[in-house]
């Protein structure tokens, strides 16, 4: 065998299917991007929630208090 | 004696006042004047009778019988003419009574010869008699003066009987005058004119030699007519005196029939015959050659011949009947040269002018029918034929008769393209060279609308259309399975042209876009040609875009852009390794033409492929940092080098095709560790193996020699079962390999026609028995191109693509409204189609919205139909009973 050039796809690694923000799915990208993958990577929470960076990170940026996640509720931390 | 104006009443009185003296002088003078004119025709204008006859006519005259006198000559001229003259004159002719009957056998000259020949004689004949008339003529003015001053009087009594002879003659001729005689002239002025066109082309030859040579061919025409000559001028000066001569000739024959009063009898024969000949010519020079412009020669060439000709003839006639004033200055052969149309000194007289613009509308006719009539053979060599299309253009612009060409081209169309014989493709080439020829006969497009429509009606019909032009779209040469190249490019080279007026505007950008454009719109605004119909959409907004007609075909681009997708899916999938710079250029070329938004999905799959290049070498980097050899693939020979992944984004691409397949142990080691690399890499994400995508280099090693193939993973994981057991039942094969037997069955047939397999009938006549085969002295039996060379991808391989086809989608897609439509037909009964569409339209809005086409939901129907669910009966759906 010389080369076997395989075909894979890729998939986020998350419970759940699409955003809870903005809908999308993961694999695919929030609604301001245009290229999924590394240019709109996901992000976790301290409560394991998973979004789009750049939904949350809009979420985050417009509370004006602590921001919580919008799934439960806890005090927004990003995880790691 | 009262006046000679006495009425015939007032003769009566003077005949009862005569006596027996004066009617004996009556008498005798009478017949002394017949004797007299008798001898003087006879004689043809003996002057020695002159005398007596005057003296006669003077009795006669003198006893108020003038009348008498003048009548009775006139009859006898008549019958001496018609005895002398006409009989005579038409037994020449008698040979050729049978002239339409054997073309072939006529002799040309002869007839120019017999022509001339019986002119001259009866012009002779008439010359005679009018000397003769004359005489009378003399008699009566001698006597005349002899009584009164009556000058005027004479003068219209000689005109009186001139033409009342003129008459005399021409109605003798014409009540003689055979069925053939105008075939005669027609054939005569044929002979002459082809003589003269044979010598003016001769000339047209010497002269473009000389314009080779020397640019001041004019002024040195100009200069030889002054006089200052050398050996070429002395050389065209005879070829001149020669044509000059045939004029003359030519000159002579019509004038001597016009004195005999066939004038019009004779304009129609030349006319005819120019006509003919202009026809030949034009037939002769448009041919069935499109490669080059015949307009401009034709044009030249009814300035040198016909114009000529008949530019020679009028001034020869002196365009009116005062012939004699011209006729002094014809006799020298430099007045009477031809050459007006290049010194353009003497204004064409208007007759010239009509005869040319006659003869100019009947040549452009004349070639537009041509090329009308091969309009379609045209077409097909579109870029080639463009001349022809050119003068295709100005012709049409001239006549006006664009409507002919749009009948005439579309049933050439109804009959020889749009049929089942002919491939999509070839419809498609032929009507992307409809619209560019088109487009240049008509900017307007209104003609092209109305060709174009037949043929858009058809490519709906045909269910590859959609293919086909995607196919075009994205790559030319092998869009055309005749080979014949670069017809295929067409599309993308209108895609690159499109890109380039984008650029153009994009340097208008810096202006007042809006106002210069709507300026520049305003200069262009031409009015629609008649023919265009009204119906038919705003035509300021028509813009002849191919590319436009062509998804205009489909219907939408949204279809459009889903078929590429797909083919753009199939195309990445089975590439193996990441050049994929053609892809880009094109996706950049369609994404100025269809808009950013459409082709999101296509650039992301392309992006994939950056990615996954980028990651592939990433990934292998990784390996080398660590370097301590995996205990497995030391085992077999294989590493991650062997490995190259393409890693896509799931949702962007068309729905794909996954089909159960186990590989074998070491590759799916291979792909395991490779994903769990990619983990590391990309930490949150992980990969999910399309076992059944891709594309392997296989190497096959024998005792002898070695074969390669580029297969998919399918043949891949079937051959390398057995590279442990040389011989598979198709149950177990199936097994091992985790396919359905009859799929194993399809795919191996790969292996066993590269005779690399054979198969046998086992114990279970349902279990076959696949073998490899030892050596390859049978393998070299059963193929000739095996060997080393590199194989494509397998046949079968076209039927399983890898990627969901359009129409799968679809139908997928439209099983949802199944239940709708078997619904509402449970109660409506019957339904036509597109009260289907509208109620599916109203109701169902919510999740999924139906948001399909008619003709979707027709395929969709007719689906049904075949699955016997429904039924259809004129126009009408009922459900299956």
């Amino acid at each position: 065998m010389a080369i076997w050039h395989a075909v894979a796809s890729w998939t986020w690694d998350a419970q759940d299917e699409t955003c809870g923000i903005c809908r999308m799915a993961f694999d695919g990208c929030c609604s301001d991007c245009k290229l999924p993958g590394d240019d709109c990577p996901l992000i976790w929470g301290a409560c394991n929630h998973a979004f789009h960076l750049h939904c949350i990170l809009k979420w985050v940026n417009s509370q004006t208090s602590q921001a919580h996640c919008p799934m439960c509720r806890r005090e927004w931390q990003f995880k790691g | 004696m009262e006046s000679l104006t006495s009425s015939p009443v007032c003769n009566l009185g003077i005949l009862t006042s005569l006596d027996n003296d004066s009617v004996q002088e009556i008498l005798q003078s009478y017949d002394g004047f017949c004797t007299a004119a008798n001898s003087l025709l006879k004689s043809s204008g003996d002057l020695s009778l002159e005398h007596d006859f005057v003296s006669h006519v003077h009795t006669l005259c003198k006893h108020g019988l003038h009348i008498l006198s003048r009548d009775y000559f006139l009859r006898l001229l008549e019958e001496a003419f018609e005895k002398n003259g006409a009989s005579r004159f038409w037994r020449y002719f008698e040979d050729y009574s049978k002239i339409e009957e054997d073309l072939e056998k006529i002799d040309e000259d002869e007839i120019q010869r017999v022509l001339c020949n019986a002119l001259e004689e009866i012009c002779l004949e008439k010359e005679n008699q009018e000397k003769c008339l004359l005489m009378l003529v003399h008699a009566l003015q001698s006597y005349m003066d002899n009584l009164t001053d009556g000058k005027p009087d004479f003068d219209v009594g000689k005109v009186y009987l001139f033409s009342k002879y003129q008459l005399i003659v021409s109605s003798i001729l014409m009540a003689n005058l055979p069925r053939h005689f105008p075939e005669v002239l027609h054939f005569y002025f044929k002979g002459r004119l082809e003589e003269l066109s044979t010598i003016m082309d001769g000339e047209l030859n010497e002269e473009n030699e000389h314009r080779d040579r020397d640019e001041m061919d004019l002024d040195e025409k100009n200069k030889y007519r002054t006089g200052e000559m050398d050996i070429d001028e002395c050389y065209s000066q005879d070829k001149f005196s020669e044509n000059s001569k045939l004029v003359r000739n030519i000159g002579k024959v019509v004038r001597d029939l016009r004195n005999l009063g066939f004038t019009s009898m004779t304009e129609d024969a030349y006319a005819s015959a120019i006509f003919m000949l202009l026809k030949a010519k034009v037939h002769n020079l448009a041919g069935d050659d499109y490669r080059s412009s015949v307009l401009a020669s034709i044009k030249g060439w009814i300035q040198v011949v016909p114009l000529q000709f008949l530019n020679a003839l009028l001034a020869y006639l002196g365009d009116s009947i005062s012939f004699d004033q011209h006729s002094s200055g014809i006799k020298s052969p430099l007045a009477s040269q031809p050459s007006s149309c290049y010194s353009g000194t003497n204004t064409p007289s208007e007759g010239l002018i009509r005869w040319k613009l006659r003869l100019e509308y009947f040549a452009y006719e004349t070639l537009q029918d041509l090329r009308i009539a091969k309009l379609f053979e045209i077409i097909v060599d579109y870029p080639e034929s463009s001349p022809a299309i050119e003068d295709l253009k100005q012709c049409l612009e001239y006549t006006g008769q664009h409507s002919k060409l749009v009948e005439s081209f579309i049933s050439a169309l109804r009959f020889r393209l749009l049929t089942a014989g002919a491939s999509t493709n070839d419809i498609l080439h032929q009507y992307v060279s409809t619209i560019k020829a088109l487009r240049t006969i008509d900017p307007a497009g209104v003609f092209l609308e109305a060709v174009g429509e037949p043929i858009r009606d058809y490519l709906r019909g045909r269910k590859d259309t959609i293919k086909c032009i995607v196919t075009m779209l994205t790559d030319g040469s092998s869009g055309n399975p005749n080979g014949s190249g670069n017809s295929g490019d067409s599309l993308l080279e209108e895609l690159n042209r499109d890109e380039e007026n984008q650029e153009n505007v994009a340097i208008d950008d810096d202006f007042n876009t809006d106002d210069k454009q709507a300026w520049i719109d305003a200069q262009r605004w031409e009015p629609d040609p008649v023919e265009a119909d009204p119906l038919k959409g705003s035509r300021n907004r028509r813009k002849v875009d191919i590319l436009g007609m062509i998804v205009g075909i489909i219907g939408s681009k949204d279809q459009l852009v889903n078929e590429y997708r797909v083919m753009l899916a199939e195309k990445l999938l089975n590439k193996s390794d990441y050049d994929i710079d053609s892809e880009i250029r094109t996706l950049e070329l369609l994404k100025i033409h269809f808009g950013e938004s459409s082709m999101q999905k296509c650039e992301i799959m392309l992006n994939d492929l950056i990615d996954s290049k980028r990651t592939n070498t990433n990934i292998k980097a990784t390996i080398s940092k660590t370097s301590q050899i995996d205990p497995v693939a030391a085992e077999t020979g294989i590493s991650l080098d062997n490995l190259d992944a393409t890693i896509i984004s799931s949702n962007f691409w068309p729905p794909i095709q996954d089909e159960a397949l186990v590989i074998p142990e070491s590759v799916d080691q291979l792909l395991s560790d490779y994903a769990r690399r990619f983990h590391q890499i990309k930490t949150p994400r992980k990969l999910i193996w399309k076992k059944n995508l891709g594309t392997v280099k296989l190497e096959l090693q024998f005792e002898d020699k070695a074969m390669q193939f580029t297969v998919a993973p399918v043949h891949a994981a079937i051959i390398m079962q057995f590279q442990d057991q040389t011989s598979w039942t198709s149950k177990n094969l199936a097994a091992a390999t985790g396919i359905p037997v009859d799929v194993l069955n399809r795919r191996i047939s790969f292996w066993i026609s590269k005779g690399v397999l054979t198969e046998s009938l086992g114990t279970d006549p349902s279990d076959h028995v696949f073998t490899l085969v030892d050596g390859m002295i049978e393998a070299g039996k059963n193929s000739g191109n095996t060997g080393n060379c590199e194989e494509l991808l397998a046949g079968d391989e076209e039927a399983e693509r890898s990627v969901a086809s359009v129409e799968d989608q679809l139908r997928k897609e439209m099983t949802v409204y199944e239940k709708f439509i078997l619904g509402m037909l449970t109660n409506f009964g019957s339904m036509a189609l597109d009260r289907i569409h509208n109620t599916l339209k109203m109701f169902c809005v919510a999740d999924p919205p139906y948001d399909k086409s008619l003709q979707q939901l027709q395929s969709f129907l007719s689906g049904l139909v075949s699955e016997e669910k429904l039924e259809l009966r004129d126009g009408m759906y009922f459900l299956k009973k």
